[in-house]
C-alpha cells in the first residue's frame, strides 16, 4: 500500500472541501423571526444520557402544550436542545454555543450538579438566564441571588432539605444508627453527603461507618458492598444515578445483604425498572424525591397521562415532569414581564407566584424555589409516599 | 480480618478474568496489526446490546442470546475487517490509532441513534447466589470465570497447533518474510480480528447479567482499562494477559475495600504510568517485541 499520489491528495481535498460547502449550505436559514428560542442542556450521551432523553421529553410536551393554546406573547416556542455529556467542560462548550450561536435568551440547564455549578458564570458573564430544573447540589443556590449570581434560578430542590428529611426518617421512624456511605462522586453525591454529615450529630448514636464513592460508569460493587456487609452497617445512604442503583440493588442480593441492609438516599428508586431489578432488596428503601407519578395532585396525574400518550406509553421520570413544569414557569414569568427580553423575564421570576401541580412556587433571596418534596418508602414492590416536606434552607445556619 | 482478605482476591480474580477476556483479543489484534484497538470496548458493548436485542425482540433466552450476541457481532467484525482493518497492515501507528478512534465513535453513536441514550435493563441471565463459604456469589461470575479459562486454554491450543495460529505468530513477528513464504496475510488479520472481536463480545455478554444497565456509551471505561491490562501483560502477549488482568483485578479490590471505591480506577492507571516509565514492554516479556 503505497502513499497516495498528489493528485489522489488534491482529489480527495476537493470531494471534502464540496461535502462541507454542500452541508453548510442545506444548514436550516437562521433568523426565524416568529418563534422564541429556549435553550434546553442535558446529559444526551454517557451513563446519564438518561436523564437527558426524559428532560427533553417533558419540555418537549409542555412547548406542545404551549404552541398549541397560541405560543407566548404571540410568538411560537422553539427548544433548541444541548449535550452536556454530564461532563462540566462539555456543559459548557454546549451552553458556549446556544448563547453564541442560537442566542437564546433563557437556558433550561443542566441536570447534573457539577455542569450547572460550572455554566453559571458562564450564564451570569453573557446576561443569560438560567433556569435549573434538575440540579440538587445546595451551592447553586447558596452562590445565586444576593449569594452573587443573579441569573440563576432554581426551580427544583436542594440536597439540604432532601438530606435532612432522609435522615430524619431514617433514624426517627425506621431506627437505624449504624450508616454506611455510598454515593457517586460528583457535586451531587458528595454535597448531599456533607450536608448528612452536618445534620447527623442531631440524631444520638448514629454514626457512619465507612464512606464511598463511585465513579458513574462504576458496575463492580462486590468489594465495597463485602466491605459493608461486614461492618454491620443498617443502612446504606445512597445519593446515586438511576442507572447504577439496579447495579448496585442486584449485587447487594448476591452477596446476602437483601432485607438486612436498606438503602436511603436517592436515586430513582421509585421506578418500576428499578424495583424489579431485585425486589427484596428495594422493599424498606427510603427515598426523597422531588416528583414521582404516583403524586395524588389531578394536575400532575393528568401530565402523567398525556406524557404516556406522547410517548409510547413510557412512564415519565422526576425531570421529565420538572422541565415540563420550569418551561410552563418560564411561560408565566414572561407574561407576567410581557417582554421577552431576558432581563425582564429575570426580573418576573424573582417576583413570581407560580400555581404548579405541586402547590405554589416562589422564589427566596437566593433564587431558589420553595417547594415540597416526595418523601416516600418501597413497600411491597411500590412506592408508598410518606409526606410532602416544603422546608425553606436556612442559609445563615448552613453556610459553608 | 483474612477471610475479608481472601474473599477481597476472589471478587478480584472475577473482575480480572473480566478485564483478561476482554484483554486478550485486544493484544491478539495489536500482535499482528501493530495498532491498538481503541474501539475494542465498543465491540464489548455491541456484544452486551446483540444479546439484549435478541432476547427482548426475538424473545429467546439467555443461552439462546449468547450464541445469537456473538454471532450478530461476528458479521459486524467480518464487515469492519474488510473494510478497514486489513487496510492498517503497515501502516505507520497513527493510522490505526485514527481509524480505530473514529469506529468507536461511530459504533458508540449509532447504537445511541438506533437504541436511544438512556440505559436498557438486562434480563436473564443465571443469578441464583452460590454461598462460598460466608459469602455468596452468583453462578453468572462461576461461569465468567470457567469460560475465561476455557477461552485462554482455546486461545493457547490454537496458537500451538493450528495453521492459523502458527500464522498468526508468524504475521505478528514479520509481515515482509510471511509474504515471501505464501501466507495470505490479509487473510490471517482478519480472522484475527474476528476472534478478537468476538472474545470481547462474548465477555460482554456474560457481564451482561451483572451489569444489569447497559448503553451506549459503556464500552469506553473498557477500552481504558483494557489497555492498562494489556500494556502490563507485554503488547502481543496472550498468557499475559490472563495474569495481568487477574492481578490488576485483584490490586484493585483490595484497594476499594481497604482504602475505599473512589480510589479504584486510579490503580489501572497508576500501573500503566509506571510500566510505561520503568517496564514498556510488560512485566512477563523478558525482551521488547517491537
Amino acid at each position: 500500500m503505497s502513499y497516495p499520489t498528489n493528485s489522489r491528495l488534491r482529489g480527495a481535498a476537493l470531494v471534502a472541501i464540496a461535502a462541507i460547502a454542500g452541508f453548510c449550505a442545506l444548514a436550516p436559514a437562521s433568523a426565524q423571526t416568529d418563534t422564541f428560542k429556549i435553550g434546553v442542556i442535558a446529559p444526551m450521551s454517557g451513563p446519564n444520557a438518561r436523564y437527558g432523553a426524559f428532560a427533553n421529553k417533558g419540555a418537549a410536551l409542555a412547548a406542545k402544550e404551549i404552541n398549541a393554546a397560541g405560543g407566548v406573547l404571540g410568538k411560537q416556542i422553539e427548544l433548541v436542545s444541548g449535550d452536556s455529556q454530564c461532563v462540566p467542560a462539555e456543559g459548557v462548550a454546549a451552553t458556549q454555543r446556544m448563547i453564541s450561536l442560537e442566542k437564546t435568551p433563557v437556558i433550561i440547564g443542566d441536570v447534573c450538579s457539577s455542569v450547572t455549578l460550572a455554566m453559571q458564570p458562564l450564564a451570569e458573564e453573557s446576561k443569560v438566564l438560567l433556569v435549573n430544573a434538575a440540579s440538587s447540589n445546595p451551592d447553586i443556590t447558596y452562590k445565586a441571588g444576593v449569594g452573587g449570581f443573579k441569573w440563576t434560578f432554581r426551580n427544583y430542590p436542594t440536597d439540604e432539605v432532601r438530606a435532612a428529611t432522609v435522615l430524619e426518617y431514617a433514624s426517627k421512624t425506621k431506627g437505624f444508627k449504624k450508616f454506611a456511605v455510598l454515593s457517586v462522586d460528583s457535586d451531587y453525591g458528595r454535597g448531599a453527603i456533607k450536608f448528612t454529615k452536618r445534620y447527623l450529630p442531631k440524631y444520638e448514636g448514629a454514626e457512619i461507618l465507612s464512606e464511598d464513592y463511585y465513579k458513574d460508569s462504576e458496575t463492580d460493587f462486590r468489594s465495597v458492598l463485602s466491605k459493608i456487609r461486614r461492618s454491620g452497617a443498617q443502612a446504606i445512604i445512597l445519593y446515586g444515578q438511576a442507572d447504577t442503583t439496579p447495579i448496585i440493588a442486584r449485587q447487594m442480593l448476591e452477596l446476602g445483604l437483601a432485607g438486612k441492609v436498606a438503602l436511603v438516599g436517592n436515586g430513582e428508586f421509585n421506578t418500576k425498572e428499578t424495583i424489579a431489578a431485585a425486589p427484596k432488596v428495594m422493599n424498606g428503601a427510603v427515598e426523597a424525591a422531588a416528583w414521582l407519578p404516583e403524586v395524588p395532585a389531578p394536575r400532575s396525574l393528568k401530565f402523567v397521562e398525556d406524557y404516556k400518550k406522547a410517548n409510547g406509553g413510557e412512564m415519565p421520570n422526576n425531570h421529565a415532569y420538572t422541565h415540563y413544569d420550569t418551561l410552563n414557569l418560564v411561560m408565566a414569568a414572561i407574561r407576567s414581564a410581557n417582554s421577552l427580553k431576558a432581563e425582564d423575564i429575570r426580573n418576573a421570576m424573582a417576583k413570581i407566584k407560580y400555581d404548579s401541580p405541586m402547590g405554589v412556587v416562589t422564589f427566596d433571596d437566593h433564587n431558589q424555589a420553595v417547594m415540597p418534596m416526595v418523601l416516600l418508602e418501597i413497600t411491597d414492590g411500590k412506592p408508598a409516599i410518606k409526606g410532602m416536606i416544603a422546608t425553606k434552607v436556612d442559609y445563615a445556619g448552613g453556610a459553608k | 480480618m483474612s477471610s475479608f482478605l481472601f474473599e477481597q482476591i476472589v471478587n478480584g480474580i472475577i473482575t480480572g478474568s473480566v478485564y483478561a477476556l476482554v484483554a486478550a483479543g485486544m493484544t491478539m489484534i495489536f500482535g499482528v496489526l501493530r495498532a491498538i484497538n481503541f474501539a475494542h470496548g465498543e465491540y464489548y458493548m455491541l456484544g452486551t446490546f446483540a444479546a439484549w436485542w435478541v432476547m427482548s425482540k426475538l424473545a429467546a433466552d439467555y443461552s439462546l442470546a449468547i450464541v445469537g450476541g456473538v454471532a450478530i457481532v461476528s458479521v459486524i467484525a467480518v464487515l469492519i475487517g474488510r473494510s478497514v482493518m486489513q487496510r492498517l497492515i503497515g501502516q505507520p501507528f497513527q493510522a490505526g490509532v485514527l481509524a480505530t478512534l473514529g469506529l468507536s465513535l461511530i459504533l458508540q453513536n449509532v447504537v445511541i441513534l438506533a437504541f436511544g441514550g438512556g440505559y436498557k435493563v438486562f434480563s436473564g441471565g443465571w443469578l441464583e447466589p452460590i454461598e462460598l463459604g460466608d459469602f455468596g456469589m452468583s453462578q453468572q461470575r462461576v461461569i465468567l470465570v470457567v469460560i475465561t479459562i476455557a477461552v485462554f486454554a482455546g486461545l493457547e491450543w490454537m496458537v500451538r497447533s493450528t495453521r492459523l495460529g502458527r500464522s498468526i505468530r508468524a504475521v505478528s513477528q514479520n509481515i515482509e518474510c510471511c509474504q515471501v513464504n505464501g501466507i495470505d496475510v490479509e487473510q490471517v488479520v482478519r480472522r484475527t480480528f474476528l476472534i478478537g472481536v468476538a472474545i470481547a463480545a462474548l465477555s460482554g455478554i456474560l457481564t451482561g447479567p451483572i451489569n444489569v444497565s447497559i448503553y451506549g456509551g459503556m464500552g469506553e471505561a473498557i477500552t481504558l482499562k483494557t489497555f492498562a491490562v494489556i500494556v502490563m501483560g507485554g503488547m502481543g502477549n496472550v498468557r499475559g494477559t490472563l495474569i495481568a488482568g487477574c492481578l490488576l483485578g485483584v490490586v484493585e479490590s483490595l484497594v476499594a475495600g481497604f482504602i475505599g471505591l473512589q480510589y479504584r480506577d486510579s490503580v489501572g492507571f497508576i500501573v500503566l504510568l509506571f510500566m510505561l516509565m520503568f517496564r514498556p514492554h510488560g512485566l512477563f516479556s523478558s525482551k521488547a517485541r517491537f
